[in-house]
């Protein structure tokens, strides 16, 4: 049947006109047989444009509509709501775009007058074949889930869980606060880090909405948005939450120190251990990596210490499956990998720390209860060397990206250790100071003018161990002298990297990563919370690096944009899916295979599609060998007719 | 050594048992050098199955009819039919597995091994006759063929005329098999893309000067594609008249039936017909040399799917055809897949 199209060219100011005789591509496009109606206008998206669209559709009895303007990212939604509104089904509008794939490329106005005439010809032939589609409509499970326990975490747990929705939220640490809990005091104000922060994860352990699960890890994700199905893997800690008593005699007789994590390895801890006084939950983890006779029982020593009986061997690892609408991943970060970072000496000599480590020296609740001392010999360092950029901006050898949050925290690290030791001098080696943010560049100024730290622009060159001090060699680029500093201890401003396992984490949830390894967001601009993968949101450094203020702001986005699913009682899919004619179907699984989104399946011999999960991306359609599939609106059949008329047919 | 003995033995025995609903084989030629496929049902006449340096098709194609045959049928024969196959066409079954459009169950595979040798190429041979008609062939001793014209006898080593696709062979021993014949021999392959070292050299320029010229003798017989075992679609690209119709297509759908190359054999759409041919071979092609055999006009296109293989190889460490468990390459991703040639 003969359709009735009518064609509407936008001028886009002149974006569009500037290039491309718009008069002249609309007079032409009127000469095709199935345009009823073709005309151009300056503004499409506009008011008056839209009103133009809807009374042609009504006073030509126009039954489809191309509108060649911007990019279908852009306007496709705007258009199809004018043509719903104007009583004809949506997905009986195609955009074609005249504006990035054409105007702003070209210069050559007649060459790109005609190119925008086929691009538009070839839309006209698509929506000539177009079928009415309706929207594709599903349930939403009204839970989310939350994955990382960090400061980032917590806030999107906590404020989905305000706005009324269940949340499941898991770690794989046995306690949530994530980095935040391990530093003193944050940068500009000063606030002490921990009492910031245990009030909002005391919070979240007394939420009625969230449900906490702590050294667990996501194990397997299925499912699509407002539908995901996930399995959850909680490890056993060995030790029953409700039966502790925390009274520590475990801790006193377990015979077995290893390094302890929360202190990066200042101090040690036992095989069984708390990770730190404040921790959520409040239980004790028996470590089994470290734990010398689990099976069979050799040591067995917490166990009869232990008098309420909370230590349990026979615990098992668990499968936890859980239903949920939407996903926030808010994995954090981790300092750049030590072994990497030789050169400065790292990990060879004992007073050569990494900027997390000098953190929990400052923290009151740290290995030295907030004295600066040196780890090899507990004295206090009257010389310390801050080196900013470790591993950051050096795209020869290391990051080529810029960690972001170094500078101010070396700028608070130097102040903070001018305020412990007064009499001591601060040194801090910087390519340049980044301190964009409220009130971050007076915090910066006053670490020199008020505490007195040297900055000097420069890279080092050098680091040894001579008579007991850290020599660092360098050169202060403003003055073009070389220096050299015979420090008492050396602190590294290492780079942050996205937390180890993210890239594994990142491939079952098919969240894409950029070059560096973080989680992409879908548009740096106008979607920074959003993943590619709808209904999954990104929330805190495991993004890009950024400071503890961005990561709530951007934490609180990611809840936002979770909610705005979960509060809907039906959500709505594009109805240009893959369909398969049984017919023609061999069932070889081909399609099976190649499908990204895991949309196909194999029932009773034939493929099937699960409408929702498709994204009509036609890799099926392209890879069956009996032609069984097609993608709706996207037929082979409009295909070729779409590629006849772009070349001139 | 295959002993020929043993190998009519068990297609006897199988046929008796009814194992299998026929064997399919060679047969002495009829005229000229190859051999002739034959189709075996009754157990008697097995002792016309052969095995010699003249069995150069690739059976496997039989198998491909049979099945499509079977799917029309109302109370198809299930049972599995016999094939004798050499390495390189052991490998179209495992492709025809692996893309399941035969099971495993639906062949017993009689496999024999090429051991030091392989097929003939009876354009060799004529090259070296001259142009004289052969009156008769024979195998000697010692890998040796004795060819009578009408000038006496000439003595030909026959590895001196064996196909080119045998000098370049991955698997001169079978891949799968029910029965095995002959002996699992270690063979050395130094340059196993040879054939297509000539062309890579050449610049773009001379490449396609090259193509053009071979392609504009295409005649657009289809010769190459009926004898391919792995052009099996219902429906193909190239063809606008073999649609594929069930009950549920339209007549609009039949009219509008697209015709993405046109049927004239221009040199625009030779080429369309030919480069689209060997991408949808690549990583399915297991060289059987088939086409090239086949083709009336002397088209090299076993050049054309050498390359793929090539590339294949190098881009996705991906050989054709061993293992019929893993998945297809076409249908397979991995996170480290070169995308640098994507622009």
């Amino acid at each position: 049947m003969k359709k009735r199209i009518g064609v509407f060219v936008c001028h886009c100011g002149i974006n569009i006109a500037g290039t491309v005789d718009v008069d002249k591509a609309a007079k032409k496009l009127a000469e095709h047989q199935d345009v009823e109606h073709s005309v151009d206008y300056v503004y499409m998206c506009s008011d008056p444009g839209q009103n133009m669209i809807k009374e042609a559709i009504k006073e030509k009895k126009l039954d489809s509509i191309v509108v060649s303007c911007c990019s279908p990212t852009l306007h496709e939604s705007t258009f199809r709501k004018a043509a719903k509104e104007a009583g004809i089904n949506e997905f009986q509008c195609e955009i074609a775009n005249i504006r990035e794939q054409c105007s702003w490329v070209h210069k050559d106005k007649e060459k790109a007058t005609e190119k925008a005439e086929k691009i538009t010809k070839s839309a006209v032939e698509r929506v000539a074949k177009n079928e009415s589609l309706e929207p594709i409509g599903f349930p939403v499970t009204s839970r989310a889930l939350v994955i990382g326990g960090g400061i980032a975490g917590i806030q999107a747990a906590l404020d989905i869980a305000d706005s009324g929705y269940e949340v499941i939220l898991v770690e794989r640490e046995p306690s949530i606060g994530g980095h935040m809990i391990q530093l003193s005091e944050t940068f500009p104000t000063l606030d002490c880090s921990q009492c910031i922060l245990t009030p909002k994860m005391v919070e979240v352990s007394k939420h009625p909405n969230i449900k906490l699960m702590t050294y667990s890890e996501v194990q397997e994700i299925s499912g699509y948005v407002g539908n995901f199905n996930v399995k959850i893997l909680k490890k056993p800690t060995y030790v029953d939450p409700d039966a502790c008593t925390l009274c520590d005699d475990c801790t006193e007789a377990c015979p077995v120190v290893v390094p302890n994590e929360f202190d990066l390895g200042l101090t040690g801890r036992k095989a069984i251990y708390i990770p730190f006084p404040q921790a959520i939950p409040a239980t004790f983890t028996l470590d089994i990596k470290n734990c010398p006779g689990l099976l069979p029982i050799a040591c067995g020593k917490c166990a009869d210490v232990c008098e309420p009986d909370a230590i349990d061997y026979d615990m098992e690892p668990e499968v936890v499956e859980e239903k949920v609408g939407a996903i926030v991943v808010a994995t954090g970060f981790e300092q750049y990998d030590k072994e990497k970072m030789k050169e400065y000496g790292y990990g060879k000599y004992p007073d050569v720390l990494n900027g997390l480590q000098f953190e929990r020296l400052l923290s009151a609740s740290g290995p030295t209860q907030g004295k600066v001392l040196r780890p090899s010999d507990h004295k206090e360092p009257k010389e310390v060397v801050f080196i900013q950029c470790v591993g950051s901006r050096d795209p020869e050898l290391h990051c080529s990206y810029c960690s972001k949050i170094c500078c101010m925290y070396t700028a608070k690290h130097a102040m903070l250790y001018k305020h412990h030791v007064p009499d001591g001098q601060a040194y801090i080696f910087y390519i340049d100071i980044r301190s964009g943010g409220k009130n971050y560049e007076e915090f910066v100024q006053r670490t020199t003018e008020e505490d007195g730290v040297v900055y000097l622009r420069g890279k080092v060159s050098k680091i040894f161990e001579e008579n007991n001090k850290i020599t660092v060699w360098g050169v202060d680029t403003l003055t073009g002298k070389e220096i050299e500093i015979n420090a008492d201890m050396v602190v590294l401003a290492m780079a942050l990297t996205p937390s180890k396992n993210s890239q594994e984490l990142a491939k079952k949830l098919k969240l894409s990563t950029d070059k560096d390894g973080f989680l992409a967001e879908a548009h740096p601009k106008l979607r920074p919370v959003e993943s590619i993968t709808s209904g999954m949101f990104l929330a805190g450094a495991a993004q890009a690096p950024k400071d503890i203020p961005e990561v709530v702001a951007q934490a609180s986005g990611a809840a936002a944009k979770a909610i705005s699913i979960l509060s809907q009682e039906q959500l709505f899919h594009s109805p240009m899916v893959a369909e398969v004619n049984e017919t023609l179907c061999t069932g070889c699984g081909m399609c099976i295979d190649v499908c990204p989104y895991e949309a196909l399946s194999l029932e009773q011999g034939k493929a099937e599609v699960n409408r929702v999960l498709c994204e009509g991306c036609g890799t099926c359609s392209a890879t069956c060998l009996r032609a069984a599939v097609k993608v709706k609106n996207i037929t082979p059949g409009q295909i070729f007719e779409m590629i006849d008329a772009s070349v001139g047919g | 050594m295959v002993e020929m003995e043993q190998l009519q033995k068990e297609a006897k025995e199988i046929l008796k048992q009814g194992k299998v609903k026929f064997v399919i084989g060679y047969s002495k030629g009829s005229q000229n050098l190859t051999a002739t496929p034959v189709f075996i049902k009754k157990p008697e006449h097995t002792s016309r199955l052969i095995w010699d340096p003249t069995c150069v098709q690739n059976l496997v194609k039989f198998i491909v009819d049979d099945k499509q045959k079977q799917s029309r049928e109302k109370k198809p024969d299930e049972r599995p039919v016999g094939i004798v196959v050499k390495g390189c066409d052991s490998r179209a079954i495992n492709v025809l597995i692996q893309e399941k459009f035969i099971d495993r169950d639906d062949v017993y595979i009689l496999g024999l091994s090429c051991e030091e040798l392989g097929v003939v190429d009876e354009k060799k041979i004529a090259q070296k006759l001259e142009g004289k008609k052969i009156e008769k062939i024979e195998f000697a001793k010692k890998n040796n063929l004795i060819v009578s014209t009408k000038d006496g006898e000439k003595k030909i080593p026959v590895k001196d005329v064996l196909a080119d696709r045998c000098l370049e062979c991955k698997a001169h021993f079978p891949v799968i098999y029910d029965q095995l014949f002959g002996e699992e021999t270690e063979r050395e392959v130094k340059e196993p893309y040879k054939s297509i070292k000539k062309t890579e050299s050449q610049s773009p320029k001379k490449r396609w000067d090259f193509w053009k010229e071979q392609l504009e003798k295409c005649i657009r017989c289809y010769a190459c594609r009926s004898i391919c075992p792995m052009c099996y679609c219902d429906e193909c690209v190239a063809d606008s008249i073999n649609m594929a119709v069930t009950a549920e297509t339209t007549a609009e759908e039949k009219a509008q039936k697209i015709k993405w190359i046109e049927r004239s054999p221009a040199l625009s759409e030779n080429i369309g017909y030919h480069l689209i041919r060997a991408i949808h071979l690549a990583g399915r092609c297991i060289d059987c040399g088939e086409c090239e055999r086949a083709c009336p006009v002397d088209i090299p296109l076993r050049l054309l799917n050498k390359k793929l293989e090539k590339a294949a190889h190098e881009l996705f460490d991906y050989d054709v055809g061993f293992d019929h468990k893993k998945p297809s390459l076409i249908s397979s991703f991995k996170d480290e897949d070169p995308e640098d040639f994507i622009r």
